[in-house]
């Protein structure tokens, strides 16, 4: 599962995090999980206070016609809430004490489907 | 906190003095000849919450087969080409191939892959491969061995028993008055995980039955929710049904937002809201609980059907060995319109995975320490009674009745 190239203007300058934008909760899980901290940091601060904009510039259309360039910037918005638990919540990428991710197995829900079909 | 269950210390036991108040024997869930009695006496003739909904299945010719480890049996589910839900043990009458694959799928029918027999959507045999040198065989007495099924509210059940002991709206009990109003067909799944779990079915359930354990194994993920007035969030709301059903209130005090979950908060419903209200949401106990979060109901012996304002989630404790379980968790929202909501249920999806993974990760430390014979029993508090409670509707299940 390949990460996007390129992001939407006015949010170009965001590209330097490209490699969370990616299509599914799965993915995105174990790429935070796989992450450091300083990385993580780095995608909170670059993103928590452009995400009211970045949500009003998705918004522009219905979920289910969101164009395949805008993409790449919700996956993206979507790891920033990944982000968020271990920044804001552990200050490590995950649980402190918890299964490992390898002992689990996530599926993808009705919205994740719908994107990566249409 | 002026909440009558701190008035009161022990509020509970009172009101269930036939779970008594002394400790509960840790053997039931580390012996492997127990397993195999409650297979016999539980698992074989329980109505099985497959966390199926019907709207998974909408086309004749839809179907979901699922090997149930707890039953040893593979089943079968299809629409029939008349629109009938149907179940089926999925095995091949000629000699006992399987007709079909794990998981989900469309098809016109059903051909073994053995010899080619041939069953159709509605588990008739259709078709029998080189049919004239058998014997006398009678195609319309040789159809997929059917299983009884029912729904509830959309949710699919499935019960091996050859005559279930009870309908699945018996079953349901007090849920058919408290729960059965929840608006369930307004959300569909967002996520969806499965854990496997090197501990027994109870253990593994029990993390999930009681919330004193919060302030411990959670208190980094969700400890904004902790009020240090009511540290070990003392619960307020408990129903235990004579059939094994529980039902538990969890409550999630107001907090302080964080930038995230504001911005979660702002664009939708969301785990950590917490929140009384005068008039509850339906299906719920919201307007019975200071700050209430959620409620647990427990469908004895092993599912849950848990339910929020403006979301849910139905999870399994999937029994597959003495010592092994599978936890299964789908959590359903209402579909985003804009990716402003799908941004917000993403939190709230995040925030349960992580909790889930704190409390899985105490069952297997604990299942070691039971295995390895270091305590004999276990030490309950008034709070931890829908635990007590388990373990004494699967004794009296098994025939081996608790000590009060």
């Amino acid at each position: 599962m390949s990460a996007a190239t390129a992001l939407p203007t006015p949010f170009t300058h965001l590209e330097p995090w490209l490699s969370f934008a990616l299509p599914s909760e799965d993915a995105r899980m174990r790429r935070r999980l796989a992450a450091s901290m300083d990385e993580l940091v780095g995608l909170y601060q670059a993103l928590v206070g452009d995400m009211p904009a970045i949500a009003a510039h998705l918004d522009q259309w219905p979920l289910a016609d969101l164009p395949a360039a805008q993409k790449p910037l919700l996956y993206l918005a979507l790891s920033f809430m990944e982000s968020a638990m271990a920044v804001e919540a552990f200050h490590q990428p995950g649980p402190p004490h918890a299964t490992t991710p390898e002992s689990m197995v996530v599926f993808p829900g009705r919205a994740e489907e719908m994107l990566s079909r249409a | 906190m002026n909440s009558p269950a701190n008035l009161n210390p022990r509020p509970f036991a009172p009101r269930y003095p036939q779970l008594g108040t002394g400790p509960v024997p840790v053997s039931s869930a580390v012996d492997p000849a127990f397993f195999e009695l409650e297979r016999e006496r539980i698992f074989r003739g329980m109505w099985v919450n497959l966390i199926l909904r019907e709207e998974d299945l909408p086309q004749p010719g839809d179907y979901f087969v699922r090997y149930l480890e707890a039953q040893d049996a593979s089943i079968l589910v299809v629409r029939g080409d008349d629109g009938k839900l149907r179940a089926f043990h999925n095995v091949c009458t000629h000699r006992g191939n399987q007709v079909a694959d794990e998981g989900a799928g469309h098809c016109k029918g059903f051909q073994c892959n053995f010899h080619g027999w041939t069953f159709d959507t509605r588990g008739r045999l259709a078709f029998v491969t080189d049919e004239q040198r058998f014997h006398n065989l009678d195609k319309s007495a040789l159809g997929l061995p059917a299983v009884h099924l029912d729904t509830w509210r959309g949710f699919i059940f499935v019960n091996l028993a050859r005559r279930p002991a009870q309908s699945l709206e018996l079953a349901m009990a007090e849920f058919n008055q408290d729960l059965k109003p929840f608006p369930f067909e307004q959300m569909v799944l967002a996520g969806r995980y499965r854990y496997n779990v090197n501990a027994n079915w109870k253990v593994t359930m029990n993390a999930f039955q009681e919330s004193y354990h919060g302030a411990f194994v959670h208190k980094l993920s969700v400890g904004q929710c902790i009020s240090p007035q009511d540290p070990y969030l003392a619960v307020q709301r408990i129903k235990l049904q004579e059939n094994g059903n529980q039902s538990v209130s969890v409550h999630l005090a107001p907090h302080a937002l964080s930038p995230a979950e504001k911005l979660a908060f702002g664009f939708g419903a969301t785990f950590t809201q917490g929140g009384g209200a005068a008039e509850a949401y339906p299906g719920t106990a919201q307007a019975q609980v200071r700050d209430w979060g959620f409620d647990l109901n427990i469908i004895f012996p092993y599912s849950r059907i848990n339910v929020g304002a403006g979301w849910y989630y139905v999870d399994a404790f999937w029994p597959v060995a003495h010592d092994r379980t599978v936890y299964e968790l789908a959590y359903y929202f209402p579909m985003p319109q804009r990716a402003s909501e799908m941004i917000s249920q993403e939190y709230s999806k995040i925030v349960l995975r992580d909790l889930s993974r704190e409390d899985l990760a105490t069952n297997e430390a604990t299942h070691r320490s039971l295995r390895s014979g270091a305590i004999r029993q276990m030490n309950l508090s008034d709070q931890e009674i829908a635990v007590r409670h388990l373990y004494h509707t699967v004794a009296a299940r098994c025939g081996k009745e608790l000590a009060k």
